[in-house]
């Protein structure tokens, strides 16, 4: 004899993959994870603030800008504080921080399981962990990013400026900028992804990373392109001198540079998504 | 999306474990388990690092069986979306998510099954009044006391509506008045035809509300079933204990002890009792009403002495079991 459930439930799609119900489902886990994830971030705050300082810094020196009217010294300025700086130093150790500890903090403090013991899909899990992931990094490290490229021209000549922004290429400059964080967020951050479901403390795979990108204009064309940084140089505007040692070799066409790192975040996140499915709770090991 | 009550026709009412056994490397959560629990309050009951949390986690998937399955009303843990729409867990971790309230808590989880907000603000609030936490609510729950988070995560276990609950020491930390309004709860969770597995190590409260108890020692089930059934079963190798208060026990001691299944019978140091030990509590109080009537004996209490949980654990699991 067959005898009844009743469990209040929120009402499905009944025909097809349940698409409306993931997106709620979706928007309620960043809602979530915005809410504790992210309440004190001062730490990143004031890793996003530094290249603001650095460019506060130059303004108050004495001498640091010579010619007011020297947009092209200043775009210079820009690029190798960006490349150097912002990419390398800021998005990196920011996406290790956001990213890396998306499960890892969770299993810290002994939380996961009560998404474990929710009626979600697991994959779902990590895609609005890593979307929420997104929203913040993207958030931090775009106003970053629009903020810098304002202060370095600030200094300058407003008439120079104005047409640097709305007669040349400066509007374009900073697309291309706003676009290189926003895909360097999107790789670095589904790298890191990946380390935390892999590595008990990814800190450690992340300092091989952060080593390998640093050494990047030093290795030979072919394992240039098993870096991000690689893709990542070919979407900026300006080009840098990485110095003498540097070896030469072909920037990626911009297409490949979007292509490969939406690639690789897609594969990334979808190992990591195979993973947590397969995931037990054993905080005691953790 | 408009709220509604869904309901679900399954031919399988039952927590069933085939063949189930954990292993963590080398070592062993639980070996070969076959369970079937049905509805009602079950007490899942064993000394310390007896598989207790084992059995109760691979129950709702957060860890797997090294061999065997495990379903819970005819739904596997490999299928959460179904599972936990009628599945709650409150485990033992006392821990929470930073910086919510205790209505926070509740309601955010809601929201992650897929209840849209009037509804799930609803049902919040249904389940912080039931576990009587409505005065705290809005008070972040790192600043509960033991026994306040205790009930904040029976309320966001029980907050969907589940048909079966899964409770991990459910009453650890919380005081008297608590475990009663508790144990109420479970009572009137389990007379609404919900399956309540609770674990504990406190026998007593065991004992108090479980409809049905599971034995468990060292990884294997030691008993199961409801908790006469199994006293009875262990008549032969613990002859049951009936203690009964008369006029004259030195002389009931002797009418009873004729008895081919009266093993033993004592005087108690009172002068007024006599405990009784038997293989067949049956034929015992049979004779017994025929012992009174033939004698006018006057009785003032007869009384199981070990039949309860308590005396059950002792048989099976004995000193040894870290009984508490």
């Amino acid at each position: 004899m067959s005898e009844l459930i009743t469990s209040a439930a929120p009402a499905t799609t009944r025909s097809g993959l349940p698409w409306g119900q993931w997106w709620i489902q979706l928007r309620a886990i960043v809602r979530l994870e915005l809410r504790k994830g992210f309440r004190r971030p001062y730490g990143l705050l004031l890793l996003a603030l530094a290249p603001l300082f650095i460019l506060t810094l130059r303004m108050v020196v004495p001498h640091a800008i010579q010619d007011s009217a020297d947009i092209a010294g200043a775009t210079q300025f820009f690029a190798g504080l960006y490349q150097a700086f912002i990419l390398r130093i800021v998005i990196f150790l920011g996406c290790i921080a956001i990213f890396g500890n998306l499960i890892r903090r969770e299993t810290l403090d002994r939380s996961l399981h009560y998404y474990f013991l929710s009626p979600i899909r697991r994959e779902l899990l990590v895609v609005a962990k890593y979307v929420t992931a997104l929203i913040v990094s993207l958030g931090l490290f775009g106003l970053t990013t629009v903020l810098s490229f304002g202060l370095t021209y600030l200094p300058n000549d407003s008439t120079a400026v104005s047409h640097f922004l709305f007669h040349g290429p400066g509007l374009g400059h900073l697309g291309a900028y706003l676009l290189t964080t926003v895909l360097a967020c999107v790789g670095y951050g589904a790298v890191f992804l990946f380390f935390g479901f892999f590595f008990k403390s990814p800190a450690i795979p992340a300092l091989v990373v952060f080593g390998w990108e640093g050494i990047h204009f030093l290795l030979p064309p072919l394992l240039k392109q098993v870096s991000v940084v690689h893709y990542l140089q070919s979407l900026c505007p300006v080009p840098v001198s990485e110095g003498p040692l540097a070896t030469m070799s072909d920037a990626p066409a911009p297409w490949v540079s979007v292509v490969g790192i939406l690639a690789l975040a897609v594969v990334l996140v979808g190992v990591s998504a195979w993973k947590i499915r397969r995931m037990e709770i054993s905080y005691d090991e953790s | 999306m408009t709220p509604e009550p869904r309901k679900k026709s399954t031919p399988d009412r039952r927590v069933v474990f085939e063949h189930v056994s954990k292993f963590y490397g080398d070592v062993l959560g639980v070996n070969r388990v076959n369970l079937s629990i049905p509805p009602g309050i079950t007490g899942l009951v064993g000394p310390n690092g007896s598989g207790k949390t084992t059995l109760m986690n691979m129950m709702v998937g957060l860890i797997r069986p090294s061999r065997g399955r495990v379903s819970v009303l005819g739904l596997t843990p490999e299928n959460p979306e179904e599972l936990f729409r009628h599945v709650g867990y409150a485990a033992q971790y006392d821990a929470f998510p930073p910086g919510l309230t205790g209505y926070q808590f509740v309601e955010a989880y809601l929201r992650v099954h897929g209840f849209p907000a009037k509804q799930a603000e609803a049902m919040a609030w249904k389940a912080i009044e039931r576990v009587g936490l409505v005065e705290a609510a809005k008070r972040k729950v790192a600043g509960y006391s033991k026994g306040m988070r205790q009930r904040v995560r029976l309320a966001q276990a029980l907050a969907h509506e589940p048909s079966v609950m899964v409770l991990d020491e459910p009453l650890n930390g919380l005081d008297p008045m608590a475990r009663a309004e508790v144990i109420d709860l479970f009572r009137e969770l389990a007379d609404g035809g919900l399956h309540v597995i609770v674990s504990s190590h406190i026998l007593h409260e065991v004992d108090l509300i479980s409809d049905q108890v599971v034995l468990i020692n060292g990884g294997y089930i030691v008993a199961e079933g409801e908790i006469g059934d199994v006293r009875d079963e262990m008549e032969e190798e613990h002859p049951m204990q009936v203690l009964v208060r008369c006029d004259r026990p030195s002389l009931l001691a002797s009418r009873v002890f004729e008895a081919d299944h009266v093993v033993e019978a004592r005087l108690l140091e009172d002068g007024r009792s006599l405990l009784i030990r038997t293989r067949d509590a049956d034929k015992f109080h049979l004779a017994l009403n025929e012992i009174v009537l033939a004698n006018g004996f006057a009785i003032e209490a007869v009384a199981p002495a070990d039949s309860d949980v308590n005396a059950v654990y002792q048989y099976l699991i004995g000193a040894n079991g870290d009984k508490s």
